[in-house]
């Protein structure tokens, strides 16, 4: 059990823009260093890193080591699958202090996708691709041969928005909403994390302001998914530092203590979801949602703020449902009725989320999560002491001050 | 110019068989169950020993997606296209397109049967169009 033994200390981000003028390592010393220096840590202290996987993290474990003057670092390790790393990465860190392998974690994650690819791009100005080569239309396209995408990418099933609209329609055929529902649902999302993305000025869309009529008239760009029901690429770095608590309360006096974290593999991925065993909908298994909350010792009811993981706004729809705020099949209703902005029983995404803040694999969402329990969130929830940070497919963390 | 499936030996079978015109699953020659994509063992009773089946090429649309916005340069040409799962007669569900009908038409239970587009002269791909009335 991990409940308030370690406990997040720093927290540090770079800018967020679509294009930002260093490298990803460059972009993650930046985040690492306000961290550590939110947490009144020196760097060479740090003996622990734990983070996203290849080919998501660019940037190796000795170029931090000698950019950071890391004397030893005694614990790293690596969590692969995109967001479903984000619960991961913070349960390793939490171990690895509790082990006593490390007393000093750095957890982060830096994003070049103007100059490392972009993750709306399946071709070579998508990752890995070097953001360069733009491939000659007449040649043929050779599948790489991983996660059984030569059973989806032949017919242009190639990025997650169009996995996430497959899901989108197959939540509106099982729960017998018209394209008018699932449109005014999903732009029900879109819009609140616009109007907190409004508020928050580290956010991309800070000043773009967006309504009903702005969102219907935007591109469909994989049906049912509009443009806005699309997260941003993006350039930018977070970090987060985690400790024992007796170390955090040493440091600071609003330490942020984890509750609890899950990770999961369940057999419904290769690639991305598609070939899944029971119904498709399936975004975080209910098992696990069970042991997050048992872990924390927390009920739904006591979870002031959320910070969904949305790489489209179909997720934070189904992650009310999926994560047992809304019964299953009601969040479409209770997004329009109840809503998510900040007068809600349960407001969600306040940063503005992938969709209006910054794309950042999920991490953004862990330091909105922080700013709210320390109070001096741009968009600060009253009194807020309990925080849930959920990505898909059982990796999560509850977070409390 | 076309998208080509990657063909390992575990998985060639089925590509092969899609060449000639066949949809097939593996079957496993122990329990009986079949399943789609291929795999190294039976995810049911663990067995190594399996072949392959020819489904009926029948099935329904249980959701698909008109794509609209090209993520590949080697698609800009295609779109819009129909993206879909489809849930076989015999309980496996695929990932194909949908052709023989327009985009718009496409309809979550529709009932299709499979057809092979050639994409190469080794390669063809099963793809999904709405069955015939019989």
């Amino acid at each position: 059990m991990i409940r308030r033994e370690v406990a997040i200390v720093g927290i540090g981000q770079t800018a967020y823009a679509k294009a930002l003028p260093g490298t990803a390592w460059e972009l993650a010393i930046e985040a690492i260093l306000a961290a550590l220096g939110d947490a009144g840590i020196d760097p060479e202290d740090v003996d622990g890193m734990c983070r996203f996987a290849p080919p998501f993290e660019t940037v190796s474990e000795p170029q931090l080591v000698r950019a950071l003057g890391i004397r030893e670092l005694t614990f790293f390790a690596e969590s692969p699958l995109g967001g479903e790393a984000l619960g991961a990465v913070v349960a390793h860190a939490a171990a690895a202090v509790k082990a006593g392998l490390a007393r000093t974690v750095v957890v982060y994650r830096a994003l070049s996708q103007s100059k490392g690819g972009r993750f709306g791009r399946a071709d070579g100005r998508g990752p890995g691709g070097g953001g360069q080569s733009v491939p000659d239309p007449s040649a043929h396209v050779f599948v790489p041969e991983e996660d059984n995408r030569s059973f989806a990418w032949p017919y242009g099933l190639m990025s997650p928005g169009q996995l996430f609209a497959l899901w989108a329609r197959r939540y509106a055929i099982v729960h017998g909403l018209t394209d008018e529902d699932l449109t005014h649902a999903l732009g029900a999302i879109a819009i609140s994390q616009r109007q907190y993305a409004n508020g928050n000025p580290n956010a991309m869309m800070r000043d773009r302001k967006m309504d009903a009529e702005d969102y219907r008239n935007a591109r469909m760009i994989s049906e049912p998914l509009r443009l806005f029901d699309l997260c941003l690429e993006n350039d930018g770095a977070c970090a987060y530092v985690v400790t024992s608590a007796d170390i955090a309360r040493t440091l600071r006096d609003d330490p942020v203590y984890l509750l609890s974290a899950t990770q999961t593999i369940s057999p419904y991925r290769e690639p991305m979801g598609i070939y899944v065993a029971g119904e498709l909908l399936e975004l975080f298994p209910a098992a696990t949602a069970a042991r997050l909350f048992a872990d924390a010792g927390v009920s739904r009811k006591e979870i002031d703020v959320a910070e969904f993981y949305d790489a489209t706004s179909y997720m934070p729809l189904r992650s009310l449902e999926s994560y047992g705020f809304v019964p299953d099949g009601q969040a479409w209703r209770y997004v329009t009725e109840t809503g998510t902005g900040p007068d809600s029983p349960l407001p969600v995404n306040t940063h503005g989320g992938h969709l209006s803040e910054a794309y950042l694999h999920g991490m953004n969402g862990v330091l909105e999560a922080v700013r709210q329990l320390r109070g001096t969130a741009a968009n600060q929830v009253a009194d807020a002491e309990t925080a849930l940070v959920g990505a898909p497919a059982g990796s999560a963390m509850i977070l409390a001050r | 110019m076309a998208i080509i499936p990657a063909t390992t030996d575990l998985t060639r079978p089925y590509w092969e068989n899609a060449r000639d015109g066949r949809l097939v699953t593996q079957r496993c020659n122990d329990c009986r169950q079949i399943w789609h994509p291929p795999l190294p063992a039976c995810p049911h009773c663990h067995s190594t020993d399996i072949g392959w089946h020819q489904v009926s090429g029948t099935g329904t649309v249980y959701t698909y997606t008109v794509v609209r916005h090209a993520t590949h340069a080697a698609l800009a040409d295609h779109i819009p296209y129909v993206i879909a799962i489809v849930e076989l007669t015999e309980g496996p569900r695929i990932v194909a397109g949908i052709t023989g009908c327009e985009p718009a038409d496409v309809r979550a239970g529709m009932e299709v049967q499979v057809r092979f587009e050639s994409v190469t002269d080794e390669v063809a791909l099963p793809y999904f169009e709405p069955a015939q009335a019989s």
